[in-house]
């Protein structure tokens, strides 16, 4: 099972989470405004 | 299948693999590995005195453990060649040998405990896919009781059941005490249509198989009550809606519907289906002796390692995927390789034997001419720039580039096997791949034309040429309306968008700079469009670190039919362009004025470092 991570949209610039496998390519869309700008936020390990 | 065993013009090798297949169309090299049978092919007759006397007994895969085999058989009655085959991990006659009553009654000797696997270079032309499909298993889904239930089938059991060579010579039978059942239910849609347990997908002929299936009982037992539970009856072929109605006027009873439990009586082993039946609105209790789940189709379990062997795209089913689903609905994106069967889609007879002949013309039209069309736009490799790294062979979607990284000599393109994607050209550090048409001179030519004047109120967009670009043909054609300072750059292949494109456009003073290919499961390049997003998501961590905003790059995946879409994104990105300050922008042509003066190619054998020298002292 993916992991989900947050992740940030680019054109509209809100955050939201979505499944997230390292190394593997997917195509990702914004939940809000539907852009594809989708970005991955790097969180810090506490 | 006797016919093609015979035909002179076809090499058949049965009980065979293929272990690795190189090259391109019109010569790919083909290992196969034949396994050894330990019988020998052109002696046996299969007599089958060798099975008489096997100790040995095992489920039949053919008829699905419906009845049992012996170690040395005949895989299935009509099976081409006509010899028989030992499965050496179940005789008893291998090393040592303890039994050896086959080779002891064979006439002919034609049983060798000492055959191996044989690999055979076969070179051809053009490539043909049919593995086939296999079968969902439906023992999950604990509802309907297979496995613990004995009268509960699958459709591919009840197939060998009824069937005249089967284990009951066609006579219909319930498992458990023999009788012939006096109802019978089928359950539609098993592991088909859900896409949480199961596949989402139809697997398209289950629905008729069943009204086959229907058709045949009432033929031989008009007195057996049929009922079938299902959720649409897809009837949409030639004549089989009549087929339908037929087994309807027949008395078999169909109730919309899916049984939400499949109970067992202990003692008669009869069957209580529970279903709400959505026609009347009632919660239903029908009783059967025996229940025959419709199971759909899956891709082979070895999909993946045909995928690799011919560089194949799959959809998201898992199945092959075609080049395009209307103009070549059995060419692979590889040229010289195609589809027939079930390996592409699930498809009944009918539609597998039209696939097989489509695909067949295809390939020998192909061969007929002799001669193969490349594609006039494909990447070329510069070898004194080339330093051998590789990255260009790890990022061809289609195995045309080869490279000894050991030996240090430069990469090469084989062009028959180039489609052209570009996605090399864009990932190699070292400037050493050019592409045909789309040269970096000339795409950086008309960065720098079209951000010539007014930079800062232009949009600029890069647009594959099979999918986002055609959206905006379509966007033009249907009239909607974009912003009219958005100037596009065609590309073959978004993943052909080098990331110093981009900065140089930013450089030139793009306020915004979109890039746009086509989805991901529409690439024309097979996976040429990961790479796009893989190099964006590294150009926004780039230009974040120079202090420039990384939402100023926009990525979207528009397809050739999304016109609106094009537009709505042009709007947006708009709207974006016009809160880019002018501040802004010239901090970004300040921060990435290095990227404007011409590449320096890194000098990667001395041939390249002495003409560099001597190019500096002729300057």
């Amino acid at each position: 099972m993916a992991e989900e991570t947050k992740f940030k949209c680019l054109r509209c610039m809100s955050e939201f989470r979505l499944p997230y496998r390292h190394g593997v390519t997917e195509e990702r869309t914004c939940p809000n405004c539907s852009s594809n700008s989708v970005r991955r936020v790097k969180e810090d390990k506490k | 299948m006797a016919d093609v065993g015979r035909h002179p013009n076809i090499e058949l090798h049965a009980y065979s693999e293929v272990d690795a297949v190189s090259g391109y169309v019109g010569n790919f090299n083909v290992t196969v590995r034949k396994k050894a049978r330990y019988v020998d092919v052109k002696e046996c007759t299969a007599c089958g005195d060798c099975e008489d006397v096997c100790p040995i007994t095992a489920p039949d895969e053919f008829e699905i453990g419906l009845s049992t085999r012996k170690a040395i058989y005949q895989p299935f009655p009509q099976a081409v060649p006509s010899a028989y085959v030992l499965n050496i991990d179940e005789c008893l006659g291998n090393n040592p040998i303890a039994c050896g009553k086959c080779l002891e009654v064979c006439d002919k000797k034609c049983i060798d405990y000492d055959d191996k696997d044989e690999l055979i270079h076969i070179e051809v032309g053009t490539v043909i896919v049919c593995i086939g499909m296999d079968v969902y298993d439906p023992t999950p889904l604990d509802e309907f009781g297979y496995t613990r239930h004995e009268n509960v089938i699958t459709s591919m059991e009840f197939e060998r059941l009824i069937n005249s060579g089967g284990p009951t010579q066609g006579h219909l039978i319930r498992l458990t005490d023999r009788e012939q059942p006096k109802t019978v239910a089928f359950i539609q849609c098993v592991g088909s249509r859900d896409a949480n347990r199961g596949n989402p997908y139809c697997s398209n002929f289950c629905c008729m198989n069943t009204v086959k299936d229907c058709l045949l009982i009432k033929d031989h037992y008009p007195d057996v009550d049929i009922k079938v539970f299902y959720m649409d009856i897809r009837a949409f072929g030639k004549g089989f809606e009549d087929l339908f109605q037929r087994s309807k006027d027949a008395g078999t009873i169909y109730i919309r519907g899916i049984p939400g439990e499949v109970e067992e009586d202990p003692e008669t082993k009869s069957l209580k289906l529970y279903v709400e039946n959505t026609t009347e609105g009632t919660m239903e209790c029908h009783e059967a002796d025996m229940v025959v789940l419709s199971i759909g189709a899956i891709p082979r379990k070895d999909s993946s390692t045909i995928q690799q062997l011919l560089t194949l795209q799959r959809s998201q089913d898992g199945f092959f995927l075609e080049a395009h689903p209307k103009l070549k609905p059995v060419d692979a994106a590889t040229q010289g390789v195609f589809f027939a069967g079930c390996a592409e889609s699930p498809k009944d007879i009918k539609d597998s034997v039209t696939q097989a002949g489509a695909a067949a013309a295809r390939a020998n039209r192909l061969m007929m001419q002799g001669k193969v069309k490349v594609e006039a736009i494909t990447s070329t490799i510069i070898p004194d720039l080339c330093t051998s790294c590789g990255i260009c062979v790890k990022v061809c979607p289609y195995n045309a580039i080869s490279c000894d990284t050991k030996a240090k000599t430069p990469a090469t393109v084989v062009e028959a096997a180039c489609a052209g994607c570009g996605a090399c050209s864009a990932e190699c550090p070292f400037g050493a791949i050019t592409m045909k048409h789309f040269t970096d001179v000339q795409i950086e030519a008309q960065i720098d034309a079209m951000l010539e004047v007014d930079a800062k109120d232009k949009v600029l967009a890069f647009a594959c040429n099979w999918c986002s670009y055609s959206g905006g043909d379509l966007a033009g054609t249907n009239r909607f309306q974009y912003p009219p300072n958005t100037r596009l750059i065609r590309t073959m292949c978004s993943g052909r968008v080098d990331k110093r494109f981009v900065l140089r456009a930013f450089a030139r003073g793009a306020p915004i700079v979109l890039l746009s290919g086509c989805h991901f499961a529409d690439c024309h390049y097979i996976n040429a469009v990961h790479w796009t997003q893989r190099r964006v998501e590294k150009l926004w961590d780039e230009l974040e670190k120079k202090g420039i905003r990384p939402e100023r790059l926009q990525l979207e995946w528009i397809s050739a039919a999304e016109g609106q879409k094009f537009a709505t994104v042009m709007r947006a990105v708009e709207e974006l362009r016009q809160k880019v300050t002018a501040e802004e922008i010239e901090h970004t042509k300040k921060a990435l004025a290095g990227v404007l003066e011409p590449r320096k190619p890194r000098a990667a054998t001395k041939k390249a470092t002495e003409q560099e020298a001597a190019a500096q002292e002729a300057a």
